[in-house]
């Protein structure tokens, strides 16, 4: 034993060594698997399951209202989706809500992160305060702007309208005002979110770069096209990728306020599908409406994404 | 568009809450001049530079340049280009880009960019790394990116702000001696903030050094050198610094742990003194003041001794040929013009 070791010890010396720790390696990868086994298969049973059945569900034709009719259909559901209207105009209600919402909540986010990194005092109020909408759950946050904001005559927007002299205004009855209302909700929430962010990330930029760009005589506004919003790019793609998905499917503060109305001109995708699904009880269909959001969703992240890598 | 480039500062305070960053500076800058504004940290030499570049405010006080009070005047319209210790590149444009940064700002059409990037490039030896990101640059080369930056402009005034500390110290050595030249080709007027007295030495043509907020001395650096103002500048400038020993003047003589020595100094009477003795100007001798050698650093051609003069300790500096050993007794002396004179009390120069 012992002579074998010495004869072979300048050719397979590293031998029994790699054979152990290719063992411990692989004894230490069964004990993660297993730790990790509960939580990958709540997963399982809580998203990719239901996620499958939404596929599985969306093959058939499933209406409680006429349960005679239900059967396997294919791509029927599908082939209807594409010729429905409301399904192209709820889908363009979604891409105008998520569009216009996350817009200004960069923008708006933006700039007061810029506001308050001027601020010598109070700066933590602010951001305490600021925060708060974010905390709200969106059904409550609904709920407050269609009482005690827009109400007519009592709402306090209202009220600002009145005295601001453009007259009481349907707020949620109007299909433009109540697109903009519901606009006007999302954006409220959660532009703090933007705001947080961006305010971290415009106090993690170094001092002396400005002051370089001050001696090379930019202008405020060139410092800010120059500098900022280029070291802010990644921060403000990130909340644009984060807020988009949140935005495309929003439902309860929506719900809550319009419930997708006046008629359906706050009908985004997400609430046809309810609507269909819940009050019409035709599953099959709600089903399928579910799955063309979720590759509309998919399709856009993954531009958004592939931009991010992009330069 | 390039001015003369002449400085002025007149009683320049600046006071952070309580504190006196600046307690009152004056001095002048002339036109062309390799200017450095020298102290230990926290002397307010980096405050004095960014007053002069428009990046702070002084408390009170003027700043002149080419004669117009620029006191209130931005830092965007001073024509001013500066060296940050940081160097502070910006990161997300490659070494042309953040190159052409100045000039592009200053609305030159783009035909022109091109050619004086490549220029100004080539001139501190990066013309090779123009595409690259500051990220990717070593620490020498986001140095000298810097400069180009900052002398691609052609501006009145260049300050630099520590420039060669985040060098190590043999490419510090070199970059030192190409900033001499290139500041001598490009003719322009240049204040450079640093705490070393070597860098300071070797590359200003006159110097003010700072000390605690104040200017204690300025001039030349072979004026500071052979006639420090305070004990502080005595004690700052040179390595290694002048040895400042207690001492006792007694008519035109000086007298050191017990030893008598000759001095041109002239003062009143009988009194308590400072004396300044540079390592370098001590000799051995026969008969002279005496001491023991405690501990001999060897530097190849030159040796320092640490000498025990009766409790005194006293540092000679002293050619290869005759290094004595540890434990022996020397004596030593000096001449009387290279004994300098302190008051203990005010700590300024007799």
């Amino acid at each position: 034993m012992a002579s074998t070791a010495m004869t072979s010890a300048g050719i397979s010396s590293e031998a029994p060594r790699t054979d152990f720790g290719r063992v411990l390696e692989q004894r230490e990868r069964r004990f993660a698997a297993a730790l990790l086994a509960p939580a990958f298969l709540a997963l399982l049973a809580t998203t990719t399951f239901p996620l499958l059945f939404l596929v599985y569900t969306s093959a058939f034709r499933m209406d409680l209202a006429m349960p005679f009719t239900n059967g396997f259909v294919g791509l029927e559901n599908y082939r209807v989706l594409l010729s429905d209207e409301r399904f192209w105009s709820s889908l363009l209600v979604s891409l105008v809500y998520t569009g216009s919402t996350v817009a200004l909540q960069v923008i708006i986010g933006l700039a007061l992160a810029l506001l308050v990194m001027d601020m010598k005092r109070g700066q933590g109020w602010f951001r305490v305060i600021a925060i708060l909408p974010v905390v709200l759950s969106p059904a409550v946050v609904g709920m407050i702007w269609r009482t005690f904001m827009l109400a007519p005559e009592f709402g306090i927007v209202d009220f600002l309208a009145i005295n601001a002299g453009l007259g009481s205004k349907n707020w949620l009855g109007d299909p433009t005002l109540a697109m903009v209302s519901v606009i006007a909700i999302h954006t409220w929430q959660w532009t703090p979110f933007a705001f947080m962010v961006l305010l971290a990330s415009l106090a993690s930029l170094p001092d002396d770069i400005y002051e370089a760009a001050r001696l090379d005589r930019a202008s405020a506004w060139q410092r800010f096209r120059r500098i900022t919003l280029p070291l802010l790019r990644p921060a403000i793609v990130m909340v644009v990728i984060m807020r988009t998905m949140v935005a495309l499917t929003a439902f309860a503060a929506i719900f809550t306020v319009t419930a997708g109305g006046p008629g359906t001109a706050t009908e985004i995708l997400n609430l046809y599908a309810y609507r269909k699904s819940f009050t019409e009880l035709s599953i099959g269909y709600g089903s399928a409406l579910a799955v063309a959001l979720l590759i509309v969703t998919i399709v856009i992240s993954g531009i958004l994404f592939a931009m991010r890598r992009a330069k | 568009m390039s001015g003369q480039g002449q400085v002025s500062f007149r009683n320049i305070v600046k006071m952070h809450g309580e504190f006196a960053a600046l307690k009152g500076v004056t001095f002048d800058i002339k036109p062309g001049e390799f200017f450095a504004l020298l102290g230990p940290s926290g002397s307010g030499k980096s405050t004095t530079l960014r007053i002069l570049a428009g990046l702070d405010a002084p408390t009170d006080g003027r700043v002149l340049i080419d004669d117009k009070d620029v006191t209130s005047t931005d830092a965007r319209d001073r024509d001013i280009a500066m060296v940050f210790q940081s160097y502070a590149l910006y990161p997300h444009m490659t070494v042309a880009e953040n190159i052409a940064f100045p000039l592009e700002m200053a609305k030159l059409p783009k035909a022109e960019i091109a050619p004086a990037v490549k220029d100004a490039a080539r001139k501190v030896k990066i013309d090779h790394l123009l595409d690259r990101k500051p990220g990717q640059l070593s620490g020498g080369q986001q140095q000298r990116c810097a400069l180009a930056r900052a002398i691609v402009r052609r501006a009145r005034l260049f300050l630099l702000d520590e420039p060669l500390s985040n060098l190590d110290a043999k490419l510090r050595l070199e970059t030192r001696a190409e900033l001499k030249k290139l500041q001598r080709s490009l003719g322009v007027t240049a204040v450079y903030v640093t705490h070393d007295q070597e860098e300071a030495m070797t590359l200003a043509d006159r110097m003010a050094v700072f000390m605690s907020g104040e200017i204690q001395q300025v001039g030349t650096p072979a004026e500071v050198f052979a006639r420090p103002n305070s004990i502080d500048i005595a004690g700052f400038i040179g390595n290694p610094p002048m040895n400042l020993v207690p001492a006792r003047y007694v008519d035109g003589d000086v007298i050191i742990a017990g030893h008598r020595l000759k001095t041109t100094t002239t003062t009143a009477g009988e009194r308590d003194v400072v004396a300044g003795l540079r390592p370098g100007a001590l000799r051995m001798t026969e008969n002279g003041l005496g001491g023991r050698v405690d501990l001999i650093e060897d530097l190849g051609d030159t040796a320092v001794l640490d000498l025990d003069c009766a409790g005194t300790m006293i540092r000679v500096r002293v050619a290869d040929g005759n290094i004595p050993g540890e434990g022996d007794m020397i004596s030593i002396t000096a001449r009387p013009q290279d004994i300098h004179l302190f008051d203990p009390a005010t700590r300024m120069r007799l």
